[in-house]
């Protein structure tokens, strides 16, 4: 209980810290919107000018879940990223954590998690304000899929923790993330199907995105939801998520270990 | 069995080999090559349990390597190292809550929110008692005046007032030991006194082994009984501080203040051959070693010869001894055999 209590207080920390940089946070939220509204836009142009089927049966009222669905899982995690935990290394601010009485990884995955509340309640409020808007969305078929969809969402949110958090780790040896955070968001909106239903890939592509772990950040949990896919397919989906989520948290506690006996920190 | 021991402990570290200029950078990005420093280099010690130690040498000497390898954040490269019946790196966590850490340089406070919002965390992070942290916490607000910026934020606070926050934070757990690393490092005169007071408490009435590395040598006077000094990653003194100061600051220095300019200075030179006399307008100094001499002596060859209206004795500093033990000018290595002359030694 105590050592819960100890991640606990580290997540509400960050959180409160999150919450004293309000105009930053109004302006992502503002960000957030122009977003999701222009996708809403391009995929009712493309739907309107459709004829004929698209593959996977996607409808019209199909696509707006998924967009929804995409746009809320895309909101989680976005304020504890590759930038803050290079910064924190570079800096020798891990030092600090050190001396300290706490696992180095779940420490960060506290500290990550800590925003998650107000990212989601603000994200949800702008999907229902879109969603009434565009005339309303599907909700998961039955209680089983909703069900499958929660699960699926908690891994996916643990897998893109884990990503951060190994590319995080090169900070060690190089001097600055963001450009590889950059590459890291650009072939995740990709991979995961954040952009572009997987479905709607040429089949190498499909193939290329079925053995990355990026379909698990939004692809398995957004097909879940709209439950398009049988109960075996989706459990065995879930499980290669899982999978992942735990193969590399694994390699993440592997290279901080390795990073931490290579470690040089400033100063003599 | 002592709380600290360290046998043969020695960290290298790899430095990137660059040769100047654009080329150089270049064959460094192709090449890669790395040379070793010697960081702490075979260093042997160990502190028992209570003692206050100054741990002291020039930038770059091995004082923040040595703490970082005694905190267990850096693997020693060899040789062992033993705190509280733990190898540091491998049990990192559990040694993490046997020690309080200062950083003078780094706060450990969340920079972001209210100062007693950090303390909450330590509270949680190493699991304090409900009752001993309102305890302790009460003890420091008021020995260390944190009262009255405990709801502003770490960032907003000034320098002082962070150090003594950082120094809370360091002990509300009840460390058995605590690493200061340059403690007052940039306060001014009467932050520093109020830290040094408080340290000194700590091992008085705490019990508290305490470890402190600084540059500013009032911090040692006033807290430690022991000084280890380290340069080029050796340890070159380990010893009372009382026993350095008699051993090695042997110069004092009296200042006369004339009446009118003496007459001759050559006599006055003749009656003190070992002494070292100069003359500054009205202002007759004379350094002695204080083995050879004492005041007395001195005052009695120069009285004859000059009218004085008044005089002061300049002691040895612990400052001028340690600066030429760093400038190579001093060598701790053999130890003086001679008693200093006079009571006042």
């Amino acid at each position: 209980m105590g050592a819960f209590n100890k991640y606990l207080s580290f997540s509400k920390a960050s959180l409160q810290i999150m919450l004293v940089y309000k105009s930053s946070l109004a302006l992502n939220l503002v960000g957030t919107i122009f977003y999701v509204v222009a996708m809403f836009y391009l995929w009712q142009t493309i739907f309107l000018n459709q004829k004929g089927a698209l593959p996977g049966d996607f409808t019209w009222q199909d696509m707006k879940a998924y967009i929804l669905v995409s746009f809320l899982l895309n909101s989680v995690l976005t304020w504890y990223d590759e930038w803050v935990m290079g910064r924190d290394i570079r800096e020798g601010l891990v030092a600090v954590d050190l001396t300290r009485p706490v696992d180095f990884q779940l420490k960060r995955l506290a500290d990550a998690l800590g925003p998650v509340p107000i990212e989601l309640t603000s994200a949800v409020v702008v999907a229902i304000v879109v969603a009434a808007f565009f005339g309303g969305i599907a909700l998961p078929p039955d209680a089983v899929h909703a069900g499958f969809f929660l699960v699926s969402a908690v891994l996916a949110t643990i897998t893109k923790f884990a990503l951060i958090y190994c590319v995080s780790m090169l900070a060690f040896w190089t001097t600055g993330v963001t450009g590889i955070s950059w590459a890291r968001l650009a072939i995740q909106s990709i991979f995961s199907g954040a952009l572009i239903p997987l479905v709607f890939f040429p089949g190498w592509l499909q193939t290329v995105a079925a053995v990355l772990p990026f379909q698990g950040l939004i692809s398995t949990p957004a097909l879940t939801y709209l439950g398009k896919l049988d109960v075996p397919t989706t459990v065995a989906l879930i499980a290669i998520q899982a999978a992942w989520a735990i193969g590399l948290l694994m390699l993440g506690r592997l290279t901080w270990r390795r990073a931490s006996k290579a470690v040089t920190i400033n100063g003599g | 069995m002592p709380l600290i021991e360290a046998r043969g402990l020695t960290k290298k570290f790899r430095q990137a080999v660059k040769e100047p200029g654009l080329v150089g950078s270049l064959k460094h990005f192709v090449t890669r090559e790395h040379k070793d420093k010697l960081a702490v280099d075979n260093i042997d010690f160990s502190v028992e349990a209570g003692e206050s130690v100054a741990y002291l040498g020039p930038n770059g000497a091995g004082k923040s390597t040595t703490i970082k390898m005694l905190t267990g954040i850096l693997v020693p490269t060899s040789g062992s190292l033993i705190v509280d019946g733990l190898v540091p790196h491998e049990k990192r966590p559990q040694n993490a809550k046997n020690i309080g850490v200062v950083f003078g340089q780094r706060t450990t406070l969340w920079w972001d929110i209210p100062v007693i919002e950090s303390f909450h965390l330590a509270r949680d992070m190493y699991e304090i008692p409900v009752e001993r942290y309102k305890a302790n916490l009460a003890e420091f607000t008021e020995l260390l005046g944190l009262a009255e910026f405990m709801n502003t934020p770490a960032g907003k606070v000034s320098l002082g007032q962070r150090m003594r926050a950082d120094l809370c934070m360091a002990l509300l757990h009840d460390p058995k030991m605590v690493y200061l690393d340059e403690p007052t490092i940039g306060l001014d005169i009467a932050v520093k006194d109020s830290i040094r007071k408080f340290i000194r408490r700590l091992v008085d009435e705490r019990g508290t082994t305490v470890i402190l590395t600084t540059h500013d040598l009032g911090d040692i006077e006033d807290i430690c009984k022991r000084i280890v000094i380290i340069d080029k990653g050796k340890i070159i003194h380990d010893g009372d501080l009382k026993a350095l100061k008699d051993n090695y600051a042997r110069e004092r220095v009296i200042h006369f203040q004339l009446a009118r300019p003496p007459e001759s200075m050559d006599v006055i030179c003749a009656g003190l051959p070992t002494c070292d006399v100069s003359r500054d307008g009205l202002r007759l100094s004379v350094r002695f070693n204080r083995f050879h001499h004492q005041a007395g002596e001195i005052a009695a060859a120069v009285m004859p010869h000059a009218e004085v209206m008044d005089f002061r004795i300049d002691e040895p500093e612990v400052e001028d001894l340690i600066r030429k033990v760093y400038l190579g000018q001093l060598s701790l290595a053999s130890t003086p055999s001679e008693a200093p002359v006079g009571a006042d030694a």
